[in-house]
């Protein structure tokens, strides 16, 4: 087989044996093209390599909000250290189209390539080198959509892979379809590294060796539903919404086998009630949505509220209002989660830093509803709850199933009087769903008395007030804690939620390598607001930078109304065009004040 | 035994139909032998959905127009309880009319009543969908919720009936009992119930009635019969009555959503969700993450 019918454009500066090699332990490879080009192919085939090479990765996507066509891309970043964010510069861009090559261009690095499809496009720049990647495996093999392993083929000798493990990962990756998938991908794997040899190209990288083994590559919406079910949820309804259809999805896979059940309802006023129901019922019962859903759920949550119905409902952010940008990240919920619905109830709201924090704070989501009997929100954003991040395995014995919230027949059969909503000091009262003999109880939204008899009773209402609101309080010492990053020798501080850590963390090692030490708080519990860890945090820094994904500074506006005291320390530093922060933003924004 | 709720006087009006209601499924779940700690209501909002706080079981008071799709959470969750909504027309055709078209495609086992007195009742009267043109300055036609139910091809069971018929009532009511606790599917039943302050019908229903089963080729396994029945009896001024939809005996494949999804007939509530006895399952569902 021939491949001199694929001559590499002509590149002022060559990838060719005469460059020196670069050693990097820290590289980002973003994959472009139209919808149906197999960007995130590609993006696994490296993602898989990278893991062989025992490095952490980090993968995030663009896509638009349709099913197929338009330009989606991929980036995969492997690093011989963790990682929870993109990095702020590429040094390697697959371009199927030349809207890729356009878009990455400006976050080449100084020592980046372009490699391009040039059967679609012709790309004058001296960083870019061209293959026929289309028309070599259509000519080859017949099927020109075995040219992103062709591409494979070709990243794989610019950065100097072992040419057994590139071999092993198309093979691993395509046992499963087997026969004709697998000979085919191998074959396009060929051609694509044979064309690159023809043309002179050499290892331009080397790439070191990491230690990270036995890592699972999950994104949050994976992580949170495995913490479902290991944390005893049962019963899921939802409706489709990017970015939260994942959750619905894998539990549409996981819960079956554990006599579980998952609805799509007909719209989120469904799904909400459904939830409600199962949970009266007695289930651990979860939904997941985005802002449109919230919105319309948020009239079950403030029932589940009133009546003091545990359930767990999961927030993936994307920019808002109304359609906003459905693909892209924000962080723009927290104050309408805060004061969700008419009225005034309890609700926790839960953050996770990372998808392996997304698994064990999704498992103790529903230990605190049922315990406390309240909605909680388990927050995540766009980047935490798509992108995908190498974590330590998910441990199911570290979960606990905690089921203080609910009597047990033998309990009640002691007992003279079981009430629904029995007043206790901590405001708990203890549940016991239908179907025991003997039993029965009343749960309603309208304001009650213990048994859930209908009450305008002035005192009363005063007293389950206290009763609802008093959770926040009583609560506090069970939430999930803060996490502090950095020197506690700092005056600059730092505080965020949710995927923000990523680029918070390694924008502080960028301000440590310029003898800036700081120190970082990752809010894990959002409401009720910890002042018992802020206050302190507060104290020990000069100047604390609140880092967010919203217009407004929404948590910086929280942190203000809570602690006012504190006012004059805070900064906000946020960002809000759909895309999450790059650490050198934040560190220019923290040093240049811009 | 620990004392459990106990039902509080109702706040219905002297005569209101829907005591006509709280008697006849009182009968038919007595009737039905349906253990009480397993009957659960859930209620709607309006007069008609404050039924489950007159009745000595489990009850669950909705969200206005949701009680539908809380009382499919409900099943769904423990397919071992028998669960009955009830609220009025509008709850349940206006602001609940997504979730009532969907209840029939669903087809979980649960019996819907609707206490329809085609007004808003707690509110002092307002139109309500199926308010007669003329009523309360009304101009759009009433919609009907039986012709409704029979356009959705799902095995239920549809019925309507007249508060001033509580006999015959208890009798459908108990058939959809049992259909339900036979695990065949929804079932719906409209009862004519009329608001005695804001539209007193029930001289007026009680002359238009007619009980469909009387008609020539009646046949309740016929949807299409059946609707054609139902319509010329209404273009005769006339309101049908009776068993609206039964279908044929079911065959060896369950119909109902539940049963369909949860054959052992434990489900969500009922599951043991212990850590020690699903820890080798959960290890292995791990370890196949990538």
């Amino acid at each position: 087989m021939s491949i001199s019918s694929a001559p590499p454009t002509p590149a002022v500066r060559s990838p060719a044996s005469s460059n020196p090699v670069h050693e990097l332990d820290d590289v980002s490879v973003m994959i472009g093209g139209q919808g149906g080009d197999g960007t995130l192919t590609v993006s696994d085939l490296l993602g898989r390599y990278f893991r062989t090479q025992g490095l952490y990765i980090y993968t995030s996507r663009t896509v638009l909000s349709r099913i197929r066509g338009g330009h989606a891309d991929a980036s995969v970043r492997a690093s011989r250290n963790p990682i929870a964010a993109v990095k702020p510069t590429v040094d390697l861009i697959l371009a199927f189209d030349q809207e890729a090559a356009e878009i990455g261009r400006a976050e080449l690095s100084s020592e980046g390539w372009i490699l391009y499809d040039s059967s679609v496009f012709q790309l004058n720049d001296p960083r870019a080198v061209g293959f026929p990647f289309a028309t070599l495996v259509g000519g080859a093999i017949g099927q020109p959509i075995y040219k992103n392993t062709a591409a494979y083929g070709a990243i794989s000798i610019l950065m100097g892979f072992d040419p057994g493990r590139t071999r092993k990962v198309i093979e691993d990756r395509f046992q499963r379809r087997g026969g004709e998938a697998l000979t085919k991908n191998l074959r396009a794997l060929e051609l694509g590294q044979t064309a690159a040899k023809d043309a002179g190209i050499t290892a331009r990288w080397n790439i070191l060796p990491g230690a990270a083994h036995d890592l699972v590559l999950t994104t949050g919406n994976q992580a949170a539903a495995l913490g479902f079910v290991v944390g005893g949820g049962r019963f899921f309804a939802g409706y489709p919404i990017t970015p939260a259809t994942e959750v619905m999805e894998y539990l549409m896979r996981y819960l079956p086998a554990y006599h579980g059940v998952v609805r799509q309802a007909e719209d989120e006023l469904a799904a909400i009630n459904m939830v409600i129901g199962a949970a009266y019922a007695g289930a651990r019962a979860i939904t997941s949505t985005s802002g449109p859903g919230l919105s319309l759920m948020t009239e079950g949550i403030g029932h589940a509220g009133a009546a003091e119905i545990p359930l767990v409902v999961v927030d993936c952010q994307r920019v808002g209002p109304s359609t906003g940008q459905p693909t892209r990240h924000e962080q723009s919920d927290l104050t309408h989660l805060v004061h969700l619905g008419h009225g005034e109830y309890p609700r926790f709201i839960l953050s996770p830093e990372n998808p392996e924090d997304a698994f064990y704070l999704a498992a103790e989501s529903l230990n605190l509803a049922e315990r406390w009997r309240l909605p909680v929100i388990l927050l995540l954003d766009q980047a935490l709850s798509q992108n995908t991040t190498t974590s330590p395995r998910f441990d199911p014995s570290k979960v606990k199933i905690d089921r203080s919230g609910l009597w047990t027949p033998e309990e009640l059969a002691r007992r003279a009087e079981y009430k629904t909503y029995e007043f206790s000091d901590s405001g708990r009262s203890r549940y016991m769903p239908p179907g025991t003999p003997g039993i029965w109880g009343e749960v309603t939204g309208n304001e009650h008395d213990e048994w859930g008899h209908v009450s305008v009773n002035p005192v009363n209402r005063r007293k389950m007030m206290a009763k609802r609101m008093g959770k926040l309080t009583a609560a506090r010492s069970e939430l999930p804690p803060a996490r502090i990053y950095g020197s506690d020798q700092a005056r600059l501080g730092l505080i965020g939620f949710g995927s923000t850590g990523g680029p918070v963390r390694e924008a502080q090692q960028l301000l440590a390598a310029q003898g800036i030490p700081s120190r970082y708080l990752q809010l894990r519990t959002l409401w009720p607001l910890p002042a018992h860890e802020l206050a302190p945090f507060l104290d020990s820094v000069e100047i604390a930078h609140v880092v967010e994904h919203n217009y407004t500074g929404q948590l910086a506006g929280l942190l203000r109304e809570v602690l006012p005291q504190y006012h004059a320390k805070l900064r906000s530093l946020v960002k809000y065009d759909g895309f999450t922060f790059r650490a050198p933003e934040i560190v220019r924004s923290i040093t240049e004040g811009k | 035994m620990a004392k459990s709720f106990q039902p509080v006087q109702s706040t219905w009006c002297p005569g209101c139909g829907d005591f006509g209601v709280l008697a006849a499924l009182k009968r038919a779940a007595a009737n039905q032998k349906v253990p009480q700690h397993e009957l659960t209501v859930v209620g709607g909002i309006g007069c008609s959905g404050g039924i489950h706080n007159f009745l000595e079981l489990n009850g669950i008071h909705a969200l206005h127009g949701r009680l539908l799709a809380q009382a499919v959470g409900i099943k769904l969750a423990n397919p071992q309880l028998t669960v009955v909504a009830a609220g009025g027309d509008g709850d349940g055709y206006a602001i609940g009319m997504g979730h009532f078209m969907h209840a029939f495609k669903k087809n979980v086992s649960i019996l819907y009543v609707v206490m329809n007195n085609e007004t808003y009742g707690l509110t002092k009267g307002q139109a309500s969908p199926t308010s007669v043109v003329g009523f309360e300055g009304n101009v759009e036609p009433p919609f009907d919720a039986v012709l409704a139910a029979l356009s959705v091809r799902a095995d239920n069971f549809i019925a309507r009936t007249f508060s001033g018929d509580p006999k015959t009532m208890t009798k459908i009511l108990e058939e959809a009992l049992a259909f339900n606790r036979a695990g065949r599917g929804f079932a719906f039943v409209e009862d004519l119930s009329p608001c005695v302050t804001y539209n007193d019908t029930f001289k007026l229903w009680r002359e238009k009635i007619l009980d469909i089963s009387t008609l020539p080729g009646y046949d309740p396994t016929d949807r299409a019969t059946v609707f054609r029945l139902c319509t010329e009896t209404m273009e005769k001024g006339r309101i049908p009555i009776g068993v609206m939809h039964r279908p044929a005996e079911a065959s060896t494949a369950p119909s109902s959503l539940e049963l369909k999804l949860l054959p052992d007939r434990i489900g969500p509530a009922r599951a043991d969700i212990g850590l020690e006895p699903n820890l080798p399952d959960y290890r292995k569902l791990l370890q196949a993450i990538g």
